[in-house]
This record gives C-alpha cells, structure tokens and sequence, in this order.
C-alpha cells in the first residue's frame, strides 16, 4: 500500500516537471525582449548615465524630486552646498560639541537627502516615510516632550511657583520674533513669509526643539527644515548668545543677589503637579494639550514612583530611537531645493532675534517683580525662562559664580527653566489656535 | 482687502503674552493654594525614619564581606 503511494505520487512529480519545461521553452524567445545587445563602450556609458557624478553635472530640465520640482541649479551645484553645509554641521557638532544628539542626525539626514538619484527623502525612500510617519502627523515631537516629561523635576518650581512668570515673560521671544518676521516681509523686497510662516518661525524662541518643530509641521511645513536647524543651532548657542545680554541689562549688585534656598517639596505636591498643569490646560487652552499632556504623563509616570520600568523607558530607550528618527527625518528637508532659498537666512536671522529677546524678555521681568515684592530674585536665572533646559540655566548659574562664586543659582534657574517649556508649550497652543 | 501684517502680528502678539500670563499667574496662584492645603493636611514625616536604615545596611555588608572571607580562607584550606 505504502509502495504504491509513493510511486504515484514519484508519477505525478515526473508529470508536472514535463509540462512546466515545455512552458519554459516557449518563454525563452521573449526572455531578453527588453535588452538588445550592446557594446563595451555603450555598457560603459550607460553605467555613467546612472552615476551621481552625471545627474550633478548634466542636470534634467523638470526633474521631480521629493514632490518638488528641482532646478537645475539645485540638482548639480546646490547639492554640493548643501553636502558642503551638512559637513560643517558635523564639524560643529563633533569637534565643538554643538547639541551633537540632535545635529548628527538632522545633519546625516541632510546629506542622505541630497544624494542625487536615489530620491531618499522622496515618499518611496526611508526618510521620507519616516518623515510622514511621525513628522507630519506630528506624533515624534509629542514622544520626546513624554521623555522630557520623564526627565523633568519640577520640584524647584513648585517651591517657588512665582519664578514661573520669568518662564512667561521669555515667550516675548516668540511674539517678537513673530511681528520681526512680518517687518522682513513688509521692508525687504526677497524675504516672504506669510502670517503661518512668521508664526513657526517665532516659536523657535521657545528655545524647544520638539514644540518648534510641532508648531512648523502645522504651519509652515515647507519651512521645517531650516526652522528645526535654525532652534537646535540656537539651542546649542545658548551659552554664547545669552551672557552678553545678561550682563548688559543688569547691574553688579543685582548681579550678586542671594536667594533664600528653596523649601523641600513633598512627593504629593510632585504627584499632583502634572495633573494640576492638566486641569488648567483643558480649561483655557485644549489646543496645547497635546504637547502639555504628552509632558504631563511623561512626568506623572516618575513622579507616581511606582511604574520605575516605564518612566526610565520613557527618558531613556523611546526618548533616544525617537531622536535619531526626528533627526534624521528632519534632515530630510535639508534638501537643496527647500533650503538654498532666501527665506532661510530670513529664518536663521530671526531666530536669533527670538533667542535674544526671549532672554531680554526673561532678565527684565525679574527686575520688575523685584520691585514690587521683597523677596529679591537674582535677574540672572530670568533668563533661564526661554527653555533650553538645562543649558539656559546653567548659564545663569555660571554667571551668578563669575560674580560671586559661593552663589549657587542652578536650583532656582531650573523655576523658570522648567515653566519655560510650559510657557513654550502655550503659546504654541495659541498660535495653533488663531489659524484653526 | 490687503491686511497689514504688522498690525496683525502685533495682535497676536498681545494675545499671546496675554494668554502665556494668563496660564501662569493661574498657576501659580493654583500651586500656592495647593502647597497650602497639602501641608495642612497631609505634613510629611517620611524624614524620621531615613538615617537609621543605611547605617544598618552599612553593618550588614561588613559582617557580610567577613563572612564570605572566612568561607573562602576555609575553601583554600581544604
């Protein structure tokens, strides 16, 4: 019986592979139907024809790429420029320690993005669905603000809630900036920006990498890329840009002003803290929920103590695969075509402006506060408010110590500092809400 | 009609300072009441207890590092 299946089924296997060799035998005429023979020197020059080195010199008149239509300027030497600028970018991120986390994607993202041909920040390449994935939808900014959340103590502010105000008076940046950019447009004849525009590029006061880039996927996406470098460089420059403001807007006393030290903070307080931002989010501004919330639970899930696994992820493990995402996905809009136009160095201008009018914004608030109550605030942690955490406020500490080194102002920078992503994070909620 | 986008800008930016402020004065009278009613309510005493612990685990290594050197002179004297 078994002898007699297997020789059946040996029958049926022989069967099936005469039928199937005969079918090949008439598929062999039409197998090389789309090849014709060439020679040597025409295989050569065709291989030419696929390289780089010919799609940047003989660019194409009307060549499509990434949804845009590409000049031919941009298709050959404005590659080569923005190669050039993703180099320096890992000049500064690598020899200077510019914001390296950040700068090393956005820059490889930048100079993957330009390589001619392979279209890798187009909608088929891996940049480009990352980059619809969770930069158009917004999604990756509100993964990191989970991780800051987690990151993020914000006992100093809750033992002195009054410092928030700083936090506040740095968004003057944001708005600053924003009539600065409309100025642009109105006096100088190359610069556009629209109303959406002026508003994405206002938020990179903030001084926050995450609600800038939020803020641009909504309202400005074409400008993402030069808006996203423009924060993080910024970021990076914190401790150049702000001393010089600082110690031009205050005096050598105000300068050397001991503050008393902080009360201890319950983990109660700390355990409501997130919840109690909630609350106040939902009643006056749901469009910054997004951001606020993402933060708040970030910061319930450390501050409740008893889910350790998942905080310590959130700060860690997705903080850091969402960054190299959010890099190199941001990179991808350093491409020629979108970042050689003169909007950028509208862009790369006004961000400065933001940072230091934010910082002004911050510094000035203090000395107004302290002249209606007795508890004296040293101006200096004021300009901690513009985010940046915690680069603006050990700025503040370093120049509270240059002046007298026994005062240590680090604790009550990280008030504002913390507040300032709050702060931040509002204001975003208001620009999103004008142009619902 | 043609909107003049500087006195646009300038709106916004008084209604977003406005709200900034707003959300935070907000705050922080809110976190002033809250620390208030806490510390009213709920005092922390966790404090009390904390120095005597480490002290006694400080204790538990030492005679625990005496124990495994005793176990391993005894090993190699085997």
């Amino acid at each position: 019986m078994k002898k007699l299946i297997i020789s059946w089924m040996f029958f049926l296997g022989i069967a099936c592979m005469t039928t199937s060799l005969m079918a090949s035998d008439i598929a062999k005429e039409d197998l090389n139907k789309d090849y014709k023979s060439k020679s040597v020197s025409e295989l050569f020059s065709s291989l030419y024809e696929s390289t780089g080195l010919n799609a940047m010199i003989n660019p194409q008149e009307g060549l499509v790429s990434h949804g845009l239509k590409v000049s031919t300027f941009n298709q050959g030497a404005g590659r080569v420029v923005m190669i050039a600028i993703c180099f320096t970018l890992f000049y500064l991120a690598i020899a200077k320690g510019f914001e390296p986390l950040l700068l090393i994607p956005i820059a490889f993202g930048g100079f993957l993005a330009n390589i001619p041909v392979a279209d890798i920040a187009g909608p088929e390449g891996f940049l480009g669905i990352l980059f619809n994935i969770g930069i158009s939808t917004g999604l990756f900014p509100l993964l990191i603000f989970m991780g800051v959340g987690a990151m993020t103590d914000f006992g100093p502010l809750i033992a002195n809630p009054k410092t928030a105000l700083l936090g506040g008076a740095a968004q003057l940046g944001i708005f600053g900036t924003i009539v600065g950019a409309a100025v642009l447009t109105e006096y100088t004849g190359f610069i556009n920006f629209s109303l959406k525009d002026a508003c994405a590029i206002g938020i990179i006061g903030g001084a926050d990498g995450p609600t800038s880039i939020f803020v641009a996927t909504r309202l400005a996406p074409e400008l993402l890329g030069a808006i996203a470098v423009a924060a993080y460089s910024y970021m990076a420059l914190v401790p150049i840009i702000q001393p010089p403001i600082m110690r031009a807007l205050t005096s050598k006393e105000e300068r050397l002003i001991k503050m008393e030290q902080l009360r201890e903070v319950s983990k109660l307080e700390k355990i409501i803290f997130p919840l109690t931002i909630m609350v106040l989010c939902i009643i006056i501004l749901p469009d910054a929920t997004p951001l606020i919330g993402a933060l708040a639970f970030g910061n319930f899930a450390r501050e409740s103590g008893v889910i350790k696994r998942l905080s310590e992820t959130m700060e860690n493990a997705l903080i850091n695969i969402v960054t190299i995402f959010l890099g190199l996905s941001v990179g991808s809009k350093l491409a020629a075509e979108k970042f050689l136009v003169p909007e950028t160095l509208g862009i790369l201008f006004l961000g400065l402006i933001a940072f230091a009018m934010g910082t002004a914004g911050g510094v000035i608030m203090a000395q107004i506060m302290n002249k209606f109550s007795k508890q004296k605030i040293n101006p200096l942690i004021g300009s901690a408010g513009v985010s940046a955490v915690p680069m603006a406020a050990r700025v503040s500490n370093k120049e509270g110590m240059k002046e007298d080194p026994t005062n240590m102002l680090l604790m009550h920078a990280m008030g504002p500092n913390v507040a300032g992503v709050i702060g931040s994070a509002v204001a975003a909620g208001v620009l999103l809400s004008i142009f619902k | 009609m043609e909107i003049n986008l500087i006195a646009e800008t300038l709106k916004f930016l008084v209604l977003g300072m406005s709200t900034v402020f707003m959300f935070l004065v907000l705050m922080v009278l809110v976190l002033n009441l809250q620390s208030k009613i806490i510390r009213k309510f709920f005092p922390h005493k966790e404090e009390v207890s904390i120095p005597k612990r480490p002290i006694a685990q400080k204790g538990n290594l030492a005679v625990i590092a005496a124990i495994a050197a005793s176990l391993q002179s005894y090993k190699k004297s085997k």
